[in-house]
């Protein structure tokens, strides 16, 4: 019981972290090394509003994630445009900015274990015999909230659309008067809510470190290669798949594995299907 | 007219030189401190506020007495980074490099923090003939074995702090109190995935099952780890009455957020946990770690009156740091000023050997009871009597303060429950 209710709840956070990261790529092609840096930045904004000023705590969420959205687009309209295309360019530079925000954030003091972020609730239910705690059980039900979202502005909104047509076919995009750039930039902007989201949800369960920026890319990245980059339905079931892994992992061989399994899952992909398993990259020369 | 000014300005000058020599307190080299540190964890940046609150102290009072020569101290903090994921010793031994030839430091005190970096910086210290004092951080026992058993080359490394052993037998007295206040035999161990506390929770283990308690299992988690909750399941379905916890990572604050979440029935006991020792903890978790006991490894890094230096001290720190002393390596670090001031005054001289002979007969009343160092071995000599040796020192959050529980002879509170668990006696 413990394994089914754990592994939901570990595939979820695991989807959470990595939706982002998955939708940036799925649309630009642009691998955002950013991402984990975003989490913990989103983290820390909403601290300083809900803690340091005093805001309300939804005020607080909102504002930092609007914040955490701009930075997105800025990242994008500054820095990644000039090296579209150029795939270890755009690695470098997105890692390197991710570096220097949460180097930046580490030199400017927030180090330490006590910046927390209240959980919205509080208290814990028994559920046949394993207590969960209701922060959790919210996790599980915002997560999969988010999921239906994403799949419903995609299929039903005008920019969801053009999202959508971008990830397909940018040039057949291109030809129907869809925005190349724009859309990378709606995109960038999204991915980095979405990261901040997660960060929002998440990060009350413990406390907020600039080390778990680093920790945060890494499963991204795992999930979305296992999924297959660019398939953010793939990165759903990739995180179910790490998800349940991981605590499978913990139960019978002992939680000091715990985090290879992530890791072990890139090697075993890139080694048997290096396309993951719902990515169109490098699909056709599997085939041939 | 204008030779004349520069004459007459010269004449004052000269004057002025001749009246005030270069015999003033602050006119003598000073002695350079190198802190090799981990300074954005816990256990780095209160070192350095321990090391710098010793060292104004003492300049205030016109340095360190070499041989008739007044000389200051100057301190030259470096981050090691070694308690990040990864422990990336070859950092912390490169930042060690930088301290001695390009700093040129004559006094290593501090760390490296992590036991694997510490370890490594061995080597390093005896081929440039550097003395260091191990303040914070690095809890195993190969630290001073080795120096025990290559003296010679490892003449050179001193830890003033506790170390693991001692650590576990402060553990398990404090464990065999509990046993007896409440009937409690059930232990489970959680350790994090780095060298002295894989180390500390074997021994641990064995210890307890020889004095009677039922070891009902050990996890080990990496550094990075998010979720303890399959752990903690297993301590609620094993019925463990204790945990033993054994973390300095900043993840272990998740830890005790599940347990009280969970409301798991067994008390969680850091042996090294650093998320719980620092003050900002009850404000951080809103209280939901209280009943959480925590070992600060020596007294002084939180309030009691083990000796009539440690309150003096923990006042001093609150005033100049506005905050408490908030965990290991305050107290120690802050000592280890003194102890290399005292020592040198001693040897009259910076010559290491000299230096190291003094420092081997050191014995003063510290801020955590009598330091001396085991003229072997170089490890402070602990004692569960402050009169006697270097006390420990565990808390209890309790009602959003660290109220001290063991050892007896400095405890100011005891051993609470919370409301959950029940005594079995």
């Amino acid at each position: 019981m413990e394994i089914l209710i754990y592994g939901i709840i570990n595939s979820i956070m695991l989807a959470l972290m990595a939706l982002g990261f998955a939708l940036v790529y799925g649309i630009s092609r642009v691998p955002n090394f950013a991402h984990g840096a975003i989490y913990v930045l989103c983290g820390f904004l909403t601290w300083i509003f809900v803690r340091s000023l005093d805001l309300n705590y939804l005020l607080g969420i909102l504002v930092a994630l609007v914040l955490t959205g701009i930075l997105g687009a800025l990242m994008y309209r500054f820095v990644l445009i000039r090296v579209r295309g150029m795939n270890i360019s755009e690695i470098i530079a997105s890692y390197a900015i991710g570096l220097a925000i949460l180097e930046g954030l580490r030199y400017g003091g927030f180090k330490g274990t006590t910046h927390t972020l209240p959980v919205f609730v509080e208290g814990s239910i028994i559920i046949g015999d394993i207590p969960v705690d209701y922060q959790r059980i919210l996790v599980v039900l915002i997560g999969v909230l988010l999921v239906a979202f994403l799949w419903l502005f995609t299929h039903y909104t005008r920019i969801g659309l053009a999202l959508r047509g971008m990830a397909q076919d940018e040039r057949a995009a291109l030809m129907l008067g869809i925005d190349s750039d724009t859309m990378a930039l709606v995109a960038m902007a999204f991915g980095c809510m979405l990261a901040g989201l997660a960060a929002i949800l998440l990060l009350p369960l413990g406390n907020i470190v600039v080390e778990k920026g680093y920790d945060v890319l890494i499963q991204a990245i795992a999930v979305c290669i296992v999924g297959g980059l660019g398939s953010w339905m793939g990165a759903v079931l990739a995180a179910f798949l790490i998800g349940f892994a991981q605590i499978l992992t913990t139960v019978y061989l002992g939680s000091h594995f715990q985090m290879v399994v992530a890791l072990l899952a890139i090697i075993v992909t890139l080694i048997l299907k290096p396309s993951g398993l719902f990515g169109q990259q490098k699909e056709l020369e599997e085939r041939v | 007219m204008q030779t004349q000014n520069r004459l007459i300005l010269t004449i004052v000058l000269f004057s002025i030189f001749l009246l005030f020599p270069a015999t003033g307190a602050f006119s003598a080299e000073p002695i350079k401190i190198g802190a090799p540190l981990s300074t954005a964890y816990l256990y780095g940046w209160d070192a350095e506020r321990g090391i710098k609150l010793a060292v104004e102290e003492i300049n205030a009072k016109g340095g360190a007495n070499v041989a008739g020569v007044k000389r200051p101290f100057e301190v030259e903090v470096i981050d090691t980074r070694d308690l990040e994921p990864g422990v990336p010793v070859s950092e912390a031994l490169m930042a060690m490099d930088k301290l001695i030839l390009e700093k040129k430091v004559d006094f290593i005190i501090g760390g490296p923090v992590r036991s694997e970096a510490a370890l490594a910086a061995m080597s390093l210290l005896s081929k440039h003939k550097v003395i260091s004092i191990l303040t914070t951080g690095a809890l195993n026992p190969k630290y001073h074995a080795l120096v025990e058993k290559n003296y010679d080359k490892f003449k050179y490394c001193f830890r003033i702090h506790g170390e693991a052993k001692w650590l576990v037998k402060e553990i398990l007295t404090c464990l065999m109190e509990i046993k007896e206040k409440y009937g409690f035999d059930k232990l489970f161990i959680m350790v994090q995935d780095v060298a002295h506390a894989r180390a500390a929770g074997k021994i641990l283990g064995k210890v307890a099952a020889k004095k009677g308690w039922d070891v009902t299992g050990m996890e080990v988690y990496p550094t990075g780890t998010g979720d303890f909750s399959m752990g903690l399941i297993k301590v609620k379905k094993t019925k463990s009455q204790v945990i033993s916890i054994w973390m300095d990572m900043p993840e272990s604050a998740i830890l005790l957020k599940q347990w009280y979440d969970m409301k798991i029935p067994a008390l969680p006991f850091g042996s090294t946990l650093a998320a719980a020792e620092q003050p900002g903890f009850w404000e951080a978790t809103k209280g939901k770690g209280e009943y959480c006991l925590a070992n600060v490894v020596n007294a002084g890094n939180a309030p009691s009156n083990a000796t009539p230096w440690t309150m003096k001290f923990y006042n001093a720190y609150k005033k100049r740091w506005d905050i408490e002393p908030e965990g290991l390596g305050s107290a120690s670090s802050y000592m280890a000023v003194y102890v290399l001031k005292d020592a040198i005054e001693r040897a009259g001289s910076l010559d290491p050997d000299k230096v190291i002979a003094a420092l081997e007969k050191t014995d003063m009343e510290g801020v955590y009871g009598r330091i001396r160092f085991n003229p072997k071995s170089h490890q402070v000599i602990p004692s569960f009597d402050p009169k006697e040796g270097a006390v420990g020192s565990i808390f209890q959050w309790q009602d959003g303060k660290r109220v001290v529980v063991f050892p007896k002879s400095i405890a100011t509170g005891s051993i609470e429950l919370p409301p959950w668990m029940k005594s079995d006696k």
